[in-house]
């Protein structure tokens, strides 16, 4: 039986249909493919997929579920297509967005010019719990702070991109993008012959490359620091380091002596110059931050105050991709750099903020609230799917915290079509590219596209039941 | 490299190797048990446990020491560490902590292993469907070590995985050795049919059977299996073709200041290629083997002083 392709619902973006439902032009091999393609053989290779994904073991775990409960992200064998044109706006974007935050940063730890300028308020950088007062003053080669960004981007129904997040701790999923693209690649080699997709196999030397400029000695050691193998991240962690060639460590494997940092090895202690560390601020050295940290340096943040030690991304980094710092990010653009931002925000309500608090006290059915400090699609309210119970139960949260909370408009993900129970059917998705800061600002050409697997879902975390597509950026567009 | 790396790598093929060894001693005593006297089956099915140094556990948790019982203690018991399936668990447990330094063909290899057996425990494994098990388990072994050796790198990573293993089968090879020996040579005073059983359970035990009887021939002397199995350079799992291979990894892997471990290698290497059978005969195959026992366990102490920081 060949496929039946359902439309999109009207009044929302569909990556491959227009809004007269005709096929996109970027999205017409695609389309080819998957009138061609019969259920059943999706269904054999979506198996198949499955298990490659468990013989590698690219899994991960959920957090209040058992540990080693190895469970796969779903994998979406309908890859989610940009056009070249579409891409090269939202490289320029996301190239002048992070240069301006990292701006921010150096900025929000020396010189205070910004909340000089009156562009925000002291209370807001300053008493955010992000804001870490050890890195004033702290010179850090390059003046940069986050060398690994994920931004994440949604498509409104007007077609354009917006930014929902800023990523700038420590950004994961970059290995779903290069294994996903490498699962397409071996299932289907037949579409890459026909569609012109940008190759995004060169993220782990560029990764290196940042990782590597970001100390200025000409040949430095770097390494990955890594929580260990119950987190969830830990396949990707382990995948990068073996792509880069570098060592892949635990904080046991590292100790400091005389403000450097070594790590045991069978001929003895070797020194590190760069960390790319995948361990929160907090955990990184139990003697400056949390006591209990068993994943962390004694003495890290000391060497590292010292210089002898560059981490990527810097400590202190998640003042600035803080809910709270968000609505400011279009004012930095146009601070530091004096250009009008190429990405636009999603118009963001505060809670801080008097107006802004009734005005979403008396819309909160039709907004999203959001916890400033929240990840991962926990602690949020989407008012048009919220129960009367869950709604009150926000209301009295908003009133009780107000400066906790921002709200924003329910935007309409875009669509794609997706390989579900009921056949190929539209789902919602984002998208987040990962922008590296070294020498020079670079990105591969693509991201991790996460999809809401559940008919109207907008919540596309993994944690949450969402899965990935292989993202395709073409080279050129057809005409 | 890192020490801890060294350590999981050093560890993972030390249990794939275990691994590898326990379905074949259970395989062979298993076949012995059928064919051996009912008075002496119990003796047959205890072999494994006597190698693996299980035997109070085996009592604590079963009653009678029956085939299906061993079956299920030695291959898929996850309540202690001996079991095919908890040593694959380690391994695979080891591998995650070294993923950054294994190719994917030894990831997978390992990853499979253990997806395969999770699955296989859930079925379970009677007598008749065992030996099928058993050719899984050699048939995993093999893949890892082509894995192993088709893909990774010749670096220390590499030459500590390999010192696992030979550490593992120079331990394994004397403690069968010692254990069967002295088993086959009791047979001796009974029945001869039932005496060459049990030379040739001591050989297939170590994979070794071919071997004999290419060097040999047909007739199965005891002093000749004790000879193959010791002092022979190219038989896979002599103690001198284990010796070689330690001695030879430990003169490879950078080693900083650390030579200890390497002087007790090289000392027990030269032992054994210098050795001869008459030094076997006169000093006694037991107290030869416990000796080397010690020693290797001696040996292993200090690669981990040396090289893994313990």
């Amino acid at each position: 039986m060949v496929m039946l392709i359902q439309t999109p619902p009207e009044g929302i973006y569909d990556e491959l249909f227009d809004e007269n439902n005709r096929v996109r032009p970027s999205c017409r091999v695609l389309e080819n493919w998957l009138m061609q393609s019969e259920e059943a053989m999706l269904a054999e290779k979506r198996r198949e997929a499955d298990v490659l994904f468990q013989r590698l073991g690219i899994t991960f775990n959920v957090y209040g579920e058992d540990q080693g409960a190895d469970r796969l992200i779903p994998f979406d064998l309908i890859p989610r297509v940009i056009s070249a044109s579409d891409w090269q706006r939202l490289q320029a974007g996301l190239r002048q967005r992070v240069q301006a935050l990292n701006r921010f940063l150096f900025d929000i730890y020396h010189d205070f010019d910004i909340i000089r300028a009156g562009v925000i308020s002291a209370e807001q950088v300053f008493a955010n719990p992000q804001y870490q007062p050890g890195m004033q003053n702290l010179k850090l080669p390059r003046n940069l702070y986050s060398h690994i960004a994920g931004i994440d981007l949604i498509r409104h129904s007007d077609g354009d991109f917006y930014v929902l997040e800023d990523n700038l701790r420590c950004p994961s999923g970059v290995s779903y993008m290069l294994e996903n693209r490498r699962m397409m690649m071996r299932l289907f080699p037949e579409l890459f012959a026909q569609a012109p997709v940008a190759p995004v196999e060169q993220y782990p030397a560029l990764l290196g490359e940042t990782l590597r400029a970001a100390s200025l000695k000409p040949d430095p050691t770097v390494v990955v620091l890594t929580p260990g193998r119950f987190n969830s991240a830990y396949f990707e962690h382990a995948f990068l380091a073996r792509q880069m060639g570098i060592e892949l460590v635990e904080g046991a494997d590292l100790f400091v002596r005389q403000n450097r940092v070594y790590m045991k090895t069978t001929v003895g202690p070797q020194q590190v110059d760069v960390i790319y560390r995948r361990v929160d601020d907090d955990f990184l050295d139990p003697l400056a931050g949390n006591p209990d940290s068993m994943l962390g340096v004694p003495g890290l943040y000391a060497a590292y105050r010292t210089g002898n030690v560059v981490l990527a991304n810097a400590m202190g980094t998640g003042v600035a991709d803080d809910k709270a710092i968000y609505p400011f990010v279009p004012d930095m653009i146009r601070f530091y750099l004096g250009e009008e931002p190429i990405l636009k925000n999603v118009p963001t309500w505060q809670g801080r903020k008097p107006k802004d608090l009734s005005y979403i006290l008396d819309n909160l059915a039709d907004l999203v609230v959001k916890e400033t400090q929240g990840a991962g699609g926990y602690g949020m309210l989407i008012g048009p799917m919220a129960s009367k119970k869950e709604l009150s139960h926000f209301r009295s949260l908003l009133k009780a915290r107000p400066d906790n909370y921002i709200a924003q408009p329910t935007l309409s993900l875009s669509t794609c079509p997706t390989f579900v129970d009921q056949g190929v059917a539209p789902r919602h998705l984002d998208l987040r590219p990962f922008v590296l800061s070294g020498k020079k600002v670079q990105m591969v050409p693509g991201g991790l596209t996460r999809v809401a697997l559940k008919e109207g879902s907008l919540i596309v975390n993994s944690s949450q039941g969402g899965g990935t597509k292989d993202t395709w950026v073409l080279e050129d567009d057809p005409c | 490299m890192l020490s801890r790396a060294a350590s999981s790598l050093f560890w993972m093929a030390r249990y794939l190797e275990r691994a590898e060894t326990q379905a074949r001693l259970l395989d062979v005593s298993l076949t012995m048990a059928l064919i051996d006297v009912p008075e002496d089956r119990e003796e047959q099915l205890s072999v494994p446990l006597l190698v693996t140094g299980t035997q109070a556990v085996f009592q604590e948790l079963y009653k009678e020491t029956t085939p299906q019982n061993l079956i299920d203690f030695l291959l898929l018991d996850d309540r202690h560490p001996a079991s095919v399936f908890s040593i694959i668990g380690s391994a695979r447990d080891n591998a995650l902590h070294v993923r950054g330094n294994l190719s994917a063909d030894v990831w997978e290899s390992i990853n499979l292993a253990w997806m395969e057996l999770k699955e296989l425990r859930k079925k379970g494994v009677t007598e008749s469907s065992a030996s099928r098990v058993f050719d899984w388990t050699r048939e995993r072994s093999n893949v890892f070590r082509g894995a192993a050796y088709g893909t990774l790198l010749r670096n220390d990573a590499f030459n500590f995985l390999r010192l696992g293993t030979f550490i593992e089968r120079a331990d394994t090879t004397a403690r069968v050795l010692d254990i069967r020996h002295r088993m086959a040579t009791k047979s001796l005073e009974g029945h001869p049919t039932q005496s060459f059983f049990e030379w040739t359970a001591l050989l297939h035990s170590l994979a070794a059977f071919e071997a004999y009887q290419n060097t040999y021939g047909h007739n199965i002397e005891p002093m000749n299996v004790a000879e193959l199995l010791i002092l022979k350079r190219d038989v896979p799992r002599s103690l001198h073709a284990c010796l070689q291979e330690i001695s030879d990894l430990l003169e490879q892997i950078e080693s900083g200041e650390a030579r200890r471990a390497r002087r007790l290698a090289t000392s027990l290497y030269a032992n054994i290629r210098f050795g001869d059978r008459e030094y076997i005969e006169e000093r006694g195959l037991h107290e030869y083997l416990t000796d080397f026992l010690a020693r290797i366990q001696r040996i292993t102490g200090q690669i981990q002083k040396d090289y893994m920081g313990w």
